[in-house]
């Protein structure tokens, strides 16, 4: 009887807990609804009802691939936790993890598969049509130009897919908007491999970063929070605590908010600012130099602070003084990306940040090579607009996009060559800008519904498992291409297959461990680099901002920066983030632009204030923030925003600064988030949407400041601060209070006591990122209240 | 996949632990207007189940024990007895197949819900059960294994919760329940 019963196919979610009826019905007004118990049909062996199970899977939110733990009740993902065993994110999850669930249960998730009919408009069609269809225009267009476009995919997904792509003559290329080519072509101008190095954030004892946002979108966030929590924070036990932290960068983000003192460089000089550094450091034996050091003199030679002070717009003593500190730390270690990388000269930023390392001797104890980071295996930016021109050209006749959104990050370009790709597939789970545009929608599982894995880094391979039920119609994409292939098998058989190769005796026991575990975890040993050739470190500094007669007298260096919640515009779909304010500008909901306010009082600007951006490539509109975060000669607008489709919480919310910026690649083979732009006041204006009253104390004393010295003298039960625990007119009344609570109480430890329960964070350890608003918002099931409510301040957290 | 059939210990030697004169015999009923508490999808009899037979609560309630839901028994809890156990009158035989044509059609019984709690109120049934033992079922549910069709006896509302909490000199801490 059983055999003909697919037994995945008959869980039936108990109804229990599920009607939110309960709570109404339980006020006493009107009559009870009904409410309706639904049993299973058939109980599954794993699970207790009303008792959650957690599963290890793996986070697809970045390309980081951190461990999770998800919690799963009656059949429902319902949080996400960091897995503590995974040796990136230690345990922890950042906001844009904790979020994924909304990508899971997103109310405009394409639920079934649909293509685009003679009239132009989408219509459903069922999975075997789709595949026929699809499987028809691959035998078509073999020979003509094939191409499947990923996202950051290291894994064996990846592997199948330049599999198929081999065997139908095509090509895979991988996206990431911000990606890492500076870093890569610094790394090989300066050491002659362009791999990406892991950084080793917990043992340093004097941080720099040149524009590197690594507590918010840089590399791998959540691992470098752990790490430089454990550095910059006081740990009286520790000896390596409290390294000071200085950032180097035009605009403070969240990262350069954590910072102890913040250069202002002009946009595009933090190179320079290394190479002096370095330079005070050789010149003055500061630090035990490498033997090969000295080959370096005649590049430095022409960076003393006293020549480039000026250039970087700094004076020379602060220069020299860095330069003291960093190499007096014993454990100095730099850091360059983010916006110092998205610079025309980039990589010659990168290159001087690895000299500046290579002097103190950071690189190999501190900046290890040999990780590998897989986020540095994508296609350059060149070869993405090869791609963009091929496309134009008409010598692609099939595009397959997976798990990103060109049509977003290239608003210009891309778009308008979609439109010359013959036939276009997405396997989007969204309608977003990309599936909008294309010809075939194939939906794919959400990454917690399917099988997978990724290898981020050499050494960790993390395991990702279906944790729940597939919410829709949608077909892992795996699959799919195992079936246009002909070879026999779903995606999960193959991933196994995968794996039994890395380790075949007791396979099974293997991989149940791996399950467990969530995944394979292993130190990629550390690989011992050599200064390349010093000649070849090409160095271009910035020329002085260009004034084309084109633009008004108010032409802004205009930096585009990654929003650390909605990151390149993907979380945007995701109401927890949107509502999330951003750490530093406390806005949320929409964008906006940064401006000084000198700048602001020179052009008559006030907050709210719309200011029209205009460069060579595109122009848009931004309500100004006034701060003093930014430097008066610069403007800065977070991505994030500004998308034509891509959902209902997406869909036409301000506008898309990707539009600001050119298509083509720089000489490093990367895109350039740095541009010269108009700005104009419009005369229209918005309230902003934000959280913070002032950025003041206004003299209230809500922060208390306690000495280092002071500090390390403390003892446990030490009271450093002077306040009452309650006001004298209060005592009587606590103390009835908590007798009457707990006259009777028998359970806990607090019979005769008179227990304050409090929650305490450690503020030398938070770095702001508000992971726990995002948290708790999963946690309590908290309502979002959207835009409108926000801006009158009735926000939920 | 196999099934695996089971039936509980006292459907199968119910007779043989009691003599029969003393074991309690369920009414037979022919008119089910007047029974109290909501009419469900299907006449499930307690008092037969729980009374008649002696079936223990915790047979098909069996997460009551160790997690905060009871849980609902599963179609395959009831077939594992009716798959041979086919009503022994008209009435109970079509009650039976109503059973028998669920499993089949492969759609459970959506049954009425009688004892519920507001969201924000957390019982934990298996530290009630723990505290009071297996047989405590009916300090809150009444005698169910009389029942022909299960009603409510209690109210569920805070003050009854908290009156028993007193009379056990239990914790009345707000945050017990309400979190």
């Amino acid at each position: 009887m059983t055999d003909s019963i697919d037994r995945r196919r008959f869980l039936k979610v108990l109804g229990v807990t599920g009607a939110g009826a309960a709570a109404v019905s339980s006020c006493g007004i009107g009559p009870e609804p009904t409410e309706r118990l639904i049993p299973y049909l058939i109980q599954p062996e794993d699970q207790i009802p009303g008792t959650a199970t957690y599963y290890a899977t793996t986070c697809r939110e970045c390309a980081a691939g951190c461990g999770v733990r998800v919690r799963v009740r009656e059949g429902r993902a319902v949080k996400l936790e960091g897995n503590p065993d995974s040796p990136i994110n230690r345990g922890r999850l950042c906001a844009r993890g904790q979020a994924a669930l909304q990508g899971l249960y997103n109310p405009d998730r394409i639920a079934h598969p649909m293509v685009r009919n003679a009239s132009g408009t989408f219509e459903d069609i069922d999975w075997d049509g789709a595949l026929q269809r699809l499987a028809a225009k691959v035998s078509e267009s073999r020979g003509k130009g094939v191409v499947f476009l990923t996202g950051a995919e290291q894994s064996s997904f990846g592997d199948l897919v330049d599999e198929w792509m081999k065997q139908v003559g095509g090509r895979r290329m991988s996206y990431e908007p911000f990606a890492f080519e500076a870093v890569r072509a610094g790394n090989r101008m300066a050491f002659g491999t362009a791999t990406l190095p892991s950084y080793d954030f917990a043992n340093a004892k004097y941080l720099l970063s040149f524009g590197a946002d690594f507590l918010d979108t840089w590399l791998s966030p959540v691992e470098f929070q752990n790490g430089f929590s454990r550095a910059h924070a006081f740990d009286a036990g520790r000896p390596a605590s409290m390294a000071k932290f200085v950032y180097v960068g035009p605009r403070l983000s969240l990262t350069g908010m954590n910072a102890d003192e913040w250069i202002a460089a002009r946009p595009g000089t933090e190179g320079m600012l290394a190479l002096a550094m370095a330079q005070v450091i050789m010149s003055q034996h500061l630090a035990r130099l490498p033997a090969d050091a000295s080959r370096l003199v005649g590049l430095l030679s022409s960076y003393s602070p006293r020549a480039i002070a000026q250039l970087i717009g700094i004076d020379q003593e602060t220069i020299v003084r860095l330069a003291r500190e960093f190499a007096r730390s014993g454990g100095g270690l730099a850091v360059a990306g983010g916006m110092a990388m998205q610079y025309p000269n980039g990589a010659g930023i990168v290159a001087a940040v690895n000299i500046l390392n290579y002097v103190v001797g950071a690189v190999g104890t501190l900046v290890k090579f040999g990780a590998d980071l897989a986020i540095g295996a994508t296609n350059t930016f060149a070869e993405l607009a090869t791609l963009t021109s091929d496309m134009a050209a008409g010598r692609v006749a099939l595009l397959f996009v997976h798990g990103t959104n060109p049509a977003h990050s290239l608003p210009g370009a891309f778009q308008q060559a979609l439109g010359k790709v013959a036939y276009k597939v997405s396997f989007s789970s969204y309608l977003d800008e990309t599936a909008a545009a294309c010809d075939l929608i194939l939906p794919d599982h959400h990454p917690l519904e399917q099988w997978g894995d990724s290898r981020p880094r050499a050494g960790v391979t993390a395991l990702q498992q279906p944790v729940v039920q597939p919410v829709f119609d949608t077909r892992p994409t795996g699959d799919l291409i195992l079936k246009l292939a002909g070879k026999s098998g779903t995606f999960q058989d193959y991933l196994q297959s995968k794996w039994r190769t890395r380790h075949s005796a007791g396979f099974d026991q293997y991989w149940m461990d791996s399950l467990a575990k969530g995944g394979i975890y292993a130190d990629a040993p550390t690989r011992a680099v050599r200064l390349a050739d010093p000649s070849k470190i090409g160095f271009a500094a910035p020329a002085a901002p260009a004034t084309p007669a084109a633009f008004a007298n108010q032409a802004q260096q205009v930096v585009v920066f990654p929003h650390p919640a909605l990151h390149d515009g993907r979380g945007a779909n995701k109401p927890w983030l949107q509502e999330l304010p951003d750490p530093v500008s406390k806005i949320a909901w929409h964008s906006w632009v940064e401006v000084h306010p000198d700048t602001a009082a020179k052009w008559g600007l006030a907050t709210g204030d719309f200011l029209l951006l205009k460069s060579a490539f595109g122009a848009t509109k931004f309500p100004a923030w006034i701060t003093r975060s930014v430097r008066p000669d610069v403007l800065a607008v977070p991505t994030g925003q500004g998308h034509t489709a891509y959902g209902r919480y997406a869909k036409d919310r301000s506008a898309n600064p990707f539009e600001l910026l050119g298509a083509q690649a720089n000489e490093y083979g990367g895109r350039t988030f740095l541009v010269q732009a108009s700005a104009t006041k419009t005369g229209e204006h918005r309230k902003i949407v934000t959280t913070e009253g002032s950025p003041r104390e206004r003299g209230r004393g809500t922060v208390e400041v306690l000495g280092l010295a002071r500090a390390k003298s403390l003892h446990p039960g030490d009271a450093p601060f002077h306040h009452e625990e309650t006001p004298e007119y209060a005592g009587d009344a606590v103390a009835w209070w908590a007798e009457r609570q707990h006259e009777k109480a028998e359970i806990g430890n607090y019979k005769g006591e008179q227990p304050r329960w409090g929650l305490a964070i450690d503020l030398s350890k938070c770095t702001g990122c508000a992971a726990c608003v995002t948290a708790c918002y999963a946690e309590n099931n908290i309502a979002t209240v959207g835009e409108e409510l926000m801006q009158r301040g009735r926000e939920m957290s | 996949m196999v099934l695996i059939l089971a039936l509980p210990p006292a459907a199968l030697n119910g007779q043989q632990a009691q003599p029969a004169s003393s074991r309690y015999q369920a009414p037979v009923i022919s008119d089910t207007g007047d029974l109290k508490g909501p009419r469900q999808p299907i006449f499930f009899r307690h008092d037969i189940h729980a009374g008649q037979d002696q079936i223990p609560c915790m047979y098909c309630h069996y997460s009551a024990s160790i997690s905060s839901e009871p849980g609902i028994p599963s179609l395959q809890t009831c077939m594992g007895c009716h798959q041979l156990v086919g009503g022994s009158t008209p009435s109970h035989q079509a009650e039976i197949k109503k059973v028998r044509d669920a499993w089949r059609e492969r759609k459970p019984p959506e049954w009425v819900r009688i004892h519920a709690l507001p969201g924000f109120v957390r019982f934990p049934h298996m530290r009630h059960i723990k505290a009071l033992g297996t047989q405590s079922c009916a300090t809150c549910h009444g005698q169910v294994e009389r029942m022909a069709q299960v009603n409510e006896i209690s109210t569920l509302r805070m003050g009854w919760c908290v009156r028993c909490h007193m009379k056990n000199n239990v914790t009345r801490d707000c945050t017990v329940c309400h979190y």
